[in-house]
């Protein structure tokens, strides 16, 4: 669906997205991650048709974003940043006016406009003028405009900004949703989003892509020491015996509010030592109500990029 | 062609829409017929070689009203856009920058020729009232409409293309204010010693809207001042067309 070939855009000075190259297929969800001012925003906008590139190309369906503008933005859906909308509109009067611009008959907008309305349930504020909404309306208001015109691909610039989390939930099922449908290319910054979402992650940081895959095989792909967490009431000598388990690195321990031992384990990326834990306690009689092993998150995934990238560009200097 | 009509109907009806619109009008309308009564009662007691028209359009007194139009049609068309971001929706759009931009223009020209209508009712009102027909000919009418849909062109050109320029409506109306301003008191550069009939007092009255004028409200359609204000007008659309493609590129 999208192809994009070492895409760059240089503004005077600074280069915000340098040679990135992706490609996203037919029907996928692909989340696209990075911090603010990574170039994610200036990427879309290129996709768009927003912003030229300053080198490299794209297409999108098949059309080059440079030659044919008009057919690509023809299949783009796109909600930009923030959501911008003309407040003295009324949400059915600007619906219909964005079907009719993106093409359709004023016919054709009417049922369109009304199934648009009802896949992001605005039914109830129809009539209502777009500077009065909320902001959880607003963006809805936003994503109905993306695919009035039945796209085949949706953009999406960081949909869930400024919802609250309820909102921010109901925003997921929606995109879930939508991706039955679409294929969609969602930028955004809340992780945890972009792991339950989508089928794969671009992680960019300073123009450049750091990572492309799943979000399960980016999470595999972290050595990361394992933590597990056990707490019980043991005897005295308990901090040496956990020590000797083999593969355990460090032990900590900390004294809960109700007279509890909390320990923390450090151990190998590759070993789980949950077993062996629960066996020793077993063997010396402590009283266990809690044992866990913490497991690495998308976020952990994408703070270890970032930092390693940190550490790397810290070094050459 | 389709974008171009979807989009000259919508910013007709956020024209048409606004009460601010209707305030101009009041406001324009008061003013010329506050100035029409005072041009009649003064051709009452004072011969004029001119028409009612003629003398009404050439006082500075509807000058001073009519600049300020511009400035107030077209602040907004583009800055607008650009301060609330909407910009992005509209250019992301399947439509070319042309079609956004001719069909912006010409709905500011239908607001413009919306402000001006009551003033050309003025003159059927009068005759129905008084039966006078001596006070102005339909040759001085016709001229007038054509030389002030002339100047409106090109002024409203010169407004929308401020607008492109910043995203701040205010910033905006000053430039075109400033501009229109400027261009209209060019012509007055005659009085402030130029030799009559040099070369460059024939220059300057090439530029001078008042010059031109004082032959259009007679009814003398002349080409140079058609062939002036339309080119200037294609120049300055053109300029605008290069501002909002600019923003592809530019840092």
């Amino acid at each position: 669906m999208i192809q994009a070939k070492s895409l760059t855009k240089r503004y005077s000075g600074r280069t915000a997205v340098d040679r990135i190259s992706f490609e996203v297929e037919k029907g996928e969800i692909v989340g696209f991650l990075g911090p603010n001012g990574a170039g994610k925003s200036t990427t879309l906008r290129m996709l768009t048709c927003f912003l030229s590139a300053s080198d490299g190309t794209a297409t999108v369906a098949g059309f080059d974003i440079a030659r044919d503008s008009l057919k690509v933005r023809q299949v783009i859906g796109y909600m930009p940043e923030n959501v911008p909308l003309y407040p003295e509109m009324r949400v059915r009067e600007y619906l219909c006016f964005r079907a009719r611009l993106k093409g359709m008959r004023y016919r054709e907008s009417i049922s369109a406009v009304a199934e648009a309305m009802d896949t992001c349930s605005l039914q109830g504020v129809e009539r209502k003028m777009i500077g009065t909404l909320s902001k959880g309306y607003r963006q809805r208001v936003g994503l109905a405009d993306a695919l009035v015109h039945k796209p085949e691909l949706l953009i999406l610039d960081e949909p869930t900004n400024g919802l609250d989390p309820s909102q921010i939930r109901q925003a997921r099922d929606l995109v879930k949703e939508l991706g039955e449908k679409h294929t969609i290319l969602i930028s955004t910054h809340i992780l945890n989003e972009v792991e339950m979402t989508c089928n794969r992650v671009i992680i960019i940081n300073q123009g450049k892509i750091k990572a492309s895959d799943s979000p399960s095989t980016l999470i595999r792909r972290l050595h990361r020491p394992g933590q597990v967490s056990l707490e019980a009431i043991a005897d005295s000598g308990a901090l040496g015996k956990l020590r000797t388990i083999p593969g355990v690195s460090e032990v900590t321990s900390s004294e809960t509010d109700d007279g509890w031992t909390r320990f923390q384990l450090t151990s190998n990326a590759e070993c789980d030592v949950r077993e062996p834990v629960f066996a020793l306690a077993t063997e010396c009689g402590w009283r266990v109500r809690q044992l866990e092993m913490r497991r690495p998150s998308l976020e952990d995934a994408f703070v270890d990029l970032l930092t390693n990238e940190q550490s790397e560009t810290a070094s050459a200097d | 062609m389709h974008a171009f009509q979807v989009l000259f109907f919508k910013e007709l009806r956020s024209f048409f829409f606004s009460s601010t619109a209707y305030v101009v009008i009041a406001l324009f309308t008061f003013l010329n017929g506050w100035l029409f009564v005072g041009m009649v009662r003064a051709m009452q007691t004072h011969a004029s070689p001119g028409s009612l028209i003629h003398n009404l359009l050439g006082s500075g007194w509807f000058w001073m009203g009519y600049l300020v139009l511009f400035p107030l049609i077209t602040m907004r068309l583009f800055a607008e856009e650009r301060k609330m971001g909407t910009i992005e929706g509209l250019f992301t759009a399947p439509v070319r920058t042309s079609e956004v931009l001719l069909a912006k223009y010409a709905a500011s020209i239908v607001a413009y020729a919306a402000i001006l209508l009551p003033l050309f009712l003025f003159f059927p009102a009068f005759y129905l009232i008084t039966g006078e027909a001596g006070a102005f000919h339909s040759g001085a009418v016709i001229g007038s409409a054509v030389g002030l849909f002339l100047v409106g062109v090109f002024h409203l050109s010169i407004g929308i293309f401020a607008s492109s320029l910043t995203a701040n409506a205010l910033v905006a109306a000053m430039m075109t204010f400033a501009m229109v301003m400027l261009h209209y008191f060019l012509g007055f550069l005659q009085n402030f010693g130029i030799i009559p009939d040099s070369m460059w007092s024939e220059f300057i009255n090439y530029f001078s809207t008042v010059r031109h004028m004082e032959f259009l409200t007679e009814g003398l359609i002349d080409s140079r001042p058609v062939f002036y204000y339309i080119s200037f007008s294609v120049v300055l659309l053109a300029c605008t067309h290069h501002v909002l493609e600019s923003r592809k590129w530019r840092s």
